[in-house]
């Protein structure tokens, strides 16, 4: 995407050719997500017929309808959300303190403690899934949104912490040392000038977080047996019909399902792009 | 944190005047340093160096919830059984059979995705976004609309062989097919996130090394095994390491789209550990698997650091 044309030059430089791959990429990325968009307005009639139709030939928003009162879909969405919200706040507010330390102050194994976090990264989380569970249990925490919460966090706090290291570097010590010198504190200095100025970073690190735990599967599926307290992948996962799978309301649930993201990822996506790839350069 | 106790030691000379609290308010950097480092820390030992340590003591004890008795040592009966028990076998054997179909799958898709989306095209972003609604999509919604994708009667994908004359496959009656429709639908989530790392490391390509190539008469084929390929290779090998480790955690995918059937034919060892900890509530033997797949993706990470090692 670069404008320096890079590894690929002279045999793709004709122009039907190029509108084509690009053609085959938003088709590829796209056609999953549009196809559920075109099931969810089709009339459950319409669904049944064969051979199958591709455009839905009447629109309609009874699945939606459906998909809120056939189940507590609002309620789905509420505790993914604010799941998502408070771990995103906690990660943040977590890896920044950290990420301060590491990149600003005098620290002995500053190295150790940083390839730590890169083990981190990959550590699995599934294989922790039974002592977590004993002590989400023993805590009281099965069935609460903090059973999710906490390990949320972890999960996202090693991506966050090496963003923001990589975002604090960056800022000039002068800035900090001028607000301190007008009598601020360093934790001051820290949330009043350097978190300030590294916003960008701060807020690519938030939609990862947050994609992370609105994305979360297994997790939420072991801790919250309640159905109350189901967050919208395995609410909409364990929808239950009266006959067979409701496709038409999960259609129409996944649509109300995606578009949250769809959205954040449509207005950040070039923060989003610059968040993903940053590990994977310099590792 | 044996740093601790070093650092609170450490009284600096221009403080010794005032009093101590002006201290607590505005301590030491070593101090703050490690004070700013405790709640990441705090939470790094609740959450994953307590459990790993529980982990692996849970899996020689013998803990099933249910039965309603206290936990008594196992030694190595949570293993031995799991060596005769041909579920554990099949579960871990197809989760090895995902990792190493759609591992390379969605680095070869992710690959020529990244090198098409590197052309040089006028308007950035549908081709920026279509690489990252499928990543940022949760693995369960792609499991679910795949599903829908691969249904017998209503599903797209019999409708396009239908159309093409072929006949269309009952895809989850058949342990092969319900496998091959897993496989695909994980390598097209997991590609997207290859082809942005894979992407990012293109672009970093300076331009005058294929204008050398050029001038050396190397041809584009060649320029790409010799320049582009070694030069993605740092970005390929971070990428296969976390794709790896993820793909032995297989587990939501297969769940939405076949809940492991039929039969558990198409059952990942993270599906096992699931349904033995949380639906049989044994948590004995549920640790134990888990220290196998733990093992795995330990064995797995060192490898590939080897690999990087070797290459530098």
């Amino acid at each position: 995407m670069s404008q320096d044309t890079t590894a690929n030059r002279s045999i793709f430089s004709g122009k039907p050719l190029r509108i084509l791959i690009g053609f085959i990429l938003v088709v590829n990325g796209m056609f999953p997500a549009l196809w559920i968009l075109f099931t969810s307005l089709k009339t459950e009639a319409e669904l049944t017929v064969k051979p199958i139709t591709w455009l839905p030939h009447a629109p309609t928003i009874a699945n939606y309808l459906r998909a809120f009162t056939d189940q507590p879909l609002l309620l789905f969405l509420f505790n993914s959300f604010m799941v998502a919200i408070l771990s995103t706040a906690l990660t943040l507010f977590v890896s920044v303190l950290a990420a301060y330390a590491l990149a600003r102050l005098q620290l002995r194994g500053r190295d150790l403690i940083l390839s730590a976090i890169i083990a981190v990264s990959t550590f699995p989380l599934v294989t922790l899934l039974v002592p977590l569970f004993e002590i989400m249990r023993a805590l009281g925490l099965l069935n609460t949104w903090v059973a999710l919460i906490l390990p949320y966090t972890v999960l996202s706090l090693p991506v966050c912490t090496l963003i923001l290291v990589s975002f604090f570097e960056g800022i000039p010590r002068d800035l900090e040392n001028s607000a301190m010198i007008d009598g601020c504190t360093r934790i001051g200095a820290l949330f009043k000038v350097v978190v300030p100025l590294s916003a960008p970073g701060v807020f690519t690190a938030g939609i990862l977080a947050f994609v992370n735990a609105w994305d979360e599967f297994l997790l939420a599926l072991s801790f919250n047996s309640n159905p109350m307290l189901r967050t919208l992948p395995v609410g909409i996962t364990l929808y239950q019909g009266e006959f067979a799978f409701p496709w038409p309301v999960i259609s129409a649930a996944l649509v109300v399902g995606i578009v949250p993201v769809a959205v954040l990822i449509v207005i950040f996506q070039e923060r989003v792009v610059s968040g993903l790839t940053s590990g994977g350069i310099k590792g | 944190m044996a740093t601790v106790s070093e650092t609170t030691l450490v009284t600096t000379g221009n403080e010794s005047g005032t009093k101590w609290w002006t201290r607590f308010l505005d301590p030491s950097e070593r101090t703050l340093a490690v004070l700013l480092l405790m709640p990441a820390a705090l939470l790094l030992t609740l959450i994953i160096v307590y459990p790993v340590c529980r982990l692996v003591w849970t899996s020689f004890q013998n803990l099933s919830l249910t039965s309603g008795v206290p936990a008594t040592f196992a030694g190595l009966e949570n293993y031995t059984l799991m060596l005769e028990d041909p579920v554990f076998w099949e579960t871990t054997w197809n989760t090895v059979l995902i990792t190493l179909i759609t591992v390379p799958g969605a680095l070869f898709v992710g690959l020529a995705l990244a090198l098409m989306a590197n052309l040089p095209f006028n308007v950035k972003w549908p081709v920026r976004l279509s690489l990252l609604i499928p990543w940022a999509l949760p693995l369960s919604f792609a499991g679910l609309i795949f599903a829908w994708f691969f249904h017998s009667e209503y599903g797209v994908v019999n409708d396009v062989l239908r159309r093409l004359g072929f006949e269309g496959v009952i895809w989850f009656n058949s342990a092969n097919w319900a496998f091959a429709a897993i496989c695909l639908t994980i390598i097209w989530k997991t590609s997207s996130f290859m082809a942005l790392i894979i992407l990012a490391g293109l672009q970093t390509i300076p331009r005058s090394l294929y204008e050398a190539a050029d001038v050396d008469g190397a041809g584009r084929i060649r320029q790409f095994f010799e320049i582009t390929l070694p030069l993605l290779k740092p970005a390929i090998v971070v990428a296969l390491i976390f794709r790896t480790i993820t793909a032995l955690q297989t587990f939501d995918i297969p769940f939405t789209m076949t809940r492991g059937g039929p039969g558990t034919s198409t059952a990942t060892l993270a599906m096992y550990i699931h349904q033995n900890t949380v639906d049989f509530l044994d948590l004995g033997y549920g640790s134990a698997l888990a220290v196998v797949m733990f093992a795995l993706s330990m064995g797995v990470t060192a490898v590939y650091l080897r690999m990087i090692r070797a290459k530098r």
